[in-house]
């Protein structure tokens, strides 16, 4: 189905959240004050690789209106964080590895004074040459920046079966390209900030944006030394993430200057902190070697991965395992010979970002393809067809996973698309300038979501009628733009035929949500319909068993609906909740419900894992989402510029709850991949960010984006498939960059490699003759 | 207690007075966000570049964080707080459009959206293509890919132009 507002009828659904952000009455979390608090600043280090010296800190100390200055020996507890290895310290104790390391944090009454008092602190640094790229850090004899190397290896990844050597003697055709991806920052509009405060009680209430508030409260607690209990963190709403938030950034500082000075503290970082000290997407390097026999099927499959992880280790492993994973495409390839290295550098920490690794190793394999048709001379789709996995077939890392029919419906959609039939017979545009070039391309892909075998992926919930009589779901997932609480509503008045103000929905706040897991991963929707199909039923009886005491009516002849229960067949199927005669019509109002019997009655939870193959494969996905794009692509073979003329997204991925978010993620997720395929770049020298803000950082404006766009869902799941809709949080984002640059190969000629497209590799020199009205090279 | 004189920052903020004992280069931001608790209008690049902070200043667009206090004295400043329908408590047509047509995920670049489009509509009542892009390409959004946000100002013209009469000073002139 194409998606647009037209096509959704009554699921177009407006969101909740809407009002307050166009108002601007919504308060995020940067926004929130308090009359008392103070402001806080963090100190960061002036080198890329150095040795601390010394630190003295008590001119700062000494100025007026300074509450507190912490350096590492503030630290109660463990001055280290990270998601999964703990390697990154609060505060720098002898070592700084990059240029985001903090050295010490104050918290003064105004942000000028804390900014003056920051310029008061003294470090003594001794500086050491930085390693600013993978084989700097590789070379032998480097220095090591951790203990748990070796050398400076964060993590290696490797899938080998067949004989490789062998197939490649007997292909008929080999490829090889290296292909290099940029440093892609997520570039969030609001930056990382919040407000943190200590409560009378002891405990201390902490207001900053994450994607997991309960991975955030544990690593505080580790941090100051308290247990979880003593803290809550509120996490929601969030002005957008794609993974960038999902580390701690500036709550250990914030927490820990709440606690020192007894004060609410409020940080909120400036773009240029925020490039500083941010994480990235990984910048890798991949090289692919890709043979194929006489008929054109792939034979064998060679790749090399380096990632460039930076100076700590955040989600550097898992995002290694994902692009490994996903650098053999949905593909069946009997002969595999790949490897990954993951590397600590002295450069930007890259970390957890929209797409998780497979956006490079996409956008490397969909080139392979693209490079193998034309030596075969054949149609670049047929080729790709011939090459696709089976619906039954195991999964890229062999593990057995949930066969659907999506990769052959997408592909199947794309075919007959009136964009991608333009790829054959391209119509020369006589009206254009003979170096304005066009082309079209198109990629396709697979892209696991959850976490992977043998990662902890807990899921769950908690359904309940809460004391005022509105059904009540809470979860762990944060609104950090996606519309998920939109979602959610949509979900719950599927579920229970009731309007939007039957429901009270709470995310995003530790004291009140059990643990559901992180949003991230593209697990949010397919983990809150899992658990809504697990609560349904109890709540239900529950609800219509009660319904029938009250009112002698039985219960197989209730049904819930607005405002509360009615008897079958007499809730028409189109009634409003301003309707003002549903008082009178409901048989018992979900209110008086409440009021039979205790809180707990009304309580339902549940606790589940994200599904995974039952193989011991780790890091290996069960559930995958599937996609194709075509592009159309115009050059200026002058200038060098690409602009995007028209896109199509197939995306298949169970059926579509919130039309108006599914769309607006994948037109979001592909307009980040115009970024990441055209212009973005964090671009480092001697491991110091050159691009510092949004000025020389570009990321798409409303003037570069695709002229036309339309979204095509692909809503079939095999019979019974109990895990409904999958996430689409990631897909709309990881196979752009390849169908740009195969569109790029039509329209000029030239195999782009390396992203961002480099202007100068599509500009045509001077002497060689263009052909008036033809547009293709 | 008499305060220096220049230290004395007065402007017509939504349409009501307002005084303060500041600093004249605080940035206008900083005025509305810290000093005024006026956080609709949001902060982001600091240098002019993304539009998060865009307010009208005597009915053009601005961005506020390149804004000095002193820049603006005596000055008519409207943030999205100040924007609302025929009814205080109801929506602009342009805000209801956002919302309609799903112009804003995270909603962080909304405010300052919102107000670029008002500055649009302003001057070109049902605009081409070309002047949306040129009106809006300095506000940056992250989250929608722009598509909803091209919509919403599309629908928002049309319903603007049925429900609203539009200011049509001399500076504001159709130049179609
Ligand atoms: S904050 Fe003013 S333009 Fe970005
Ligand atoms: S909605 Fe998030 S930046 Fe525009």
């Amino acid at each position: 189905m194409l998606l647009n507002r037209e096509q959704s009828g009554k699921r177009w659904h407006l969101r909740p959240d809407g009002v307050g952000k166009v108002t601007g009455k919504l308060q995020y979390l940067t926004d929130m004050t308090l009359p008392d608090m103070i402001h806080g600043r963090v100190l960061r280090s002036s080198y890329p690789y150095a040795r601390i010296v010394s630190i003295d800190i008590t001119g700062a100390e000494a100025m007026e209106g300074v509450f507190a200055v912490l350096t590492s020996k503030d630290v109660p507890g463990l001055n280290r964080f990270g998601i999964a290895t703990p390697d990154q310290p609060v505060f720098c104790e002898d070592v700084v590895r990059y240029v985001g390391d903090a050295i010490a944090a104050v918290a003064a009454d105004s942000p000028e004074r804390a900014a003056r008092a920051l310029e008061a602190i003294r470090v003594e640094y001794e500086e050491w040459t930085p390693m600013d790229s993978t084989e700097a850090a590789l070379a032998p004899g480097a220095p090591v920046l951790h203990e748990h190397g070796p050398g400076n290896v964060l993590h290696r990844t490797e899938i080998k079966r067949g004989n490789v050597e062998e197939a490649f003697a007997a292909c008929e055709h080999i490829v090889a390209e290296t292909y290099y991806t940029p440093r892609q920052m997520h570039a969030y509009m609001e930056t990382e900030g919040g407000l943190f405060v200590p409560e009378e009680n002891g405990r201390l209430h902490v207001y900053a944006a994450t994607q997991h508030g309960y991975k955030d409260r544990m690593q505080l607690s580790r941090i100051i030394g308290c247990s979880e209990e003593d803290i809550r963190v509120v996490s929601s709403p969030i002005g957008g993430s794609f993974g960038g938030k999902d580390e701690l950034n500036v709550q250990p500082y914030g927490a820990l200057l709440a606690l020192r000075s007894g004060r609410p503290v409020k940080m909120h970082n400036s773009r240029k902190e925020s490039v500083r000290a941010g994480l990235k997407r990984h910048p890798m390097k991949i090289e692919m070697q890709t043979g194929i026999s006489r008929e054109g099927m792939i034979q064998a499959h060679r790749v090399r991965i380096t990632a460039d992880t930076g100076a700590y280790a955040t989600l550097g492993a898992p995002v290694l395992n994902f692009c490994t994973e996903h650098c053999l495409g949905p593909y069946s390839i009997p002969h595999v010979d790949v490897e990954g290295i993951s590397v600590y550098t002295n450069n930007g920490v890259s970390g957890e970002f929209r797409g998780f690794g497979g956006n490079q190793a996409i956008f490397a394999m969909e080139g392979q393809m693209d490079r193998l048709a034309e030596i075969m001379k054949m149609d670049p789709w047929e080729f790709r067809r011939r090459n696709m996995r089976e619906k039954t077939d195991p999964g890229p890392l062999n593990q057995r996973i949930l066969g659907t029919d999506g990769l052959s419906q997408v592909w199947e959609a794309m075919d007959r698309s009136e964009l991608w039939q333009k790829h054959q017979h391209l119509p020369a545009d006589p009206s254009l300038p003979p170096w304005i070039k066009r082309g079209v391309g198109a990629a396709i892909a697979m892209h696991g979501a959850g976490l992977g075998y043998g990662i902890p992926d807990p899921a769950g919930g908690r359904l309940s009628l809460n004391a005022e009589g509105k059904i009540e779901v809470a979860f762990s997932y944060e609104e950090f733009g996606q519309g998920l609480i939109a979602t959610l509503e949509m979900m719950l008045c599927d579920l229970f035929h009731c309007s939007t103000s039957d429901l009270s929905i709470i995310i995003g706040d530790t004291d009140r949500v059990p643990h559901s897991g992180s949003s991230t991963a593209s697990r949010s929707t397919t983990m809150a319909w899992m658990a809504l199909q697990r609560l349904q039923t109890p709540f239900r009886s529950k609800i219509l068993s009660v319904a029938s005491t009250l009112s002698g009516i039985p219960a197989d002849e209730l049904i819930t609906g607005i405002g509360g229960v009615w008897r079958k067949g007499q809730l028409p199927p189109a009634v409003t909740a301003n309707d003002t005669t549903i008082d009178s019509r409901v048989v018992v109002s979900y209110a008086d419900l409440a009021k039979d019997g205790e809180a707990e009655e009304w309580t339902f939870d549940t606790h589940f894992e994200y599904p995974t193959t039952p193989d011991n494969v780790v890091g290996g996905h069960y559930l995958y989402t599937y996609a194709a794009v075509a592009a159309e692509v115009e050059v200026n073979t002058l200038t060098g510029e690409a602009k995007l003329l028209d896109t199509r997204h197939v995306v298949a991925a169970g059926p579509v709850i919130n039309p108006m978010g599914f769309i607006g993620q994948i037109e979001g997720g592909s307009v980040m991949a115009l970024g990441f395929t055209l212009t973005e770049d964090a671009v480092m020298q001697d491991s110091r960010y050159i691009t510092t803000n949004l000025d020389t950082y570009l990321i798409p404006t409303i003037r570069d984006i695709h002229t036309h766009l339309e979204v095509e869902a692909i809503e079939e799941l095999p019979e019974g498939d109990p895990y409904g809709p999958r996430g689409i949080g990631e897909i709309g984002s990881v196979a752009l960059a390849p169908a740009i640059t195969a569109a790029i190969h039509q329209a000029t000629g030239v195999w782009v490699n390396r992203l961002p497209v480099p202007r100068d590799q599509l500009i045509k020199p001077l002497d060689v003759p263009l052909q008036e009205g033809v547009n293709r090279s | 207690m008499s305060e220096p004189l220049e230290n004395l920052w007065a402007a017509v903020v939504n349409g009501e007075e307002r005084k303060l004992q500041i600093a004249q280069s605080t940035r206008l931001v900083d005025v509305l966000r810290t000093h005024l608790n006026l956080t609709g209008t949001k902060v982001s690049c600091e240098v002019g570049r993304c539009g998060a902070c865009m307010v009208l200043m005597d009915g053009e667009p601005v961005n506020s964080c390149l804004v000095m206090a002193y820049q603006c004295v005596g000055s008519e400043i409207t943030t999205i707080e100040g924007l609302h329908g025929e009814k205080e408590d109801e929506l602009h047509p342009i805000q209801q459009a956002f919302v309609e047509e799903g112009g804003f995920q995270c909603g962080y670049c909304t405010p300052g959206m919102v107000i670029s489009t008002k500055a649009l509509l302003d001057r070109y009542p049902q605009p081409s293509q070309e002047q949306i892009e040129t009106g809006l390409c300095g506000n940056l959004c992250r989250c929608t890919g722009y598509g909803g946000i091209i919509r919403a100002v599309r629908t928002a013209g049309e319903n603007c132009v049925s429900s609203f009469t539009l200011i049509t000073g001399e500076k504001k002139v159709n130049d179609l």
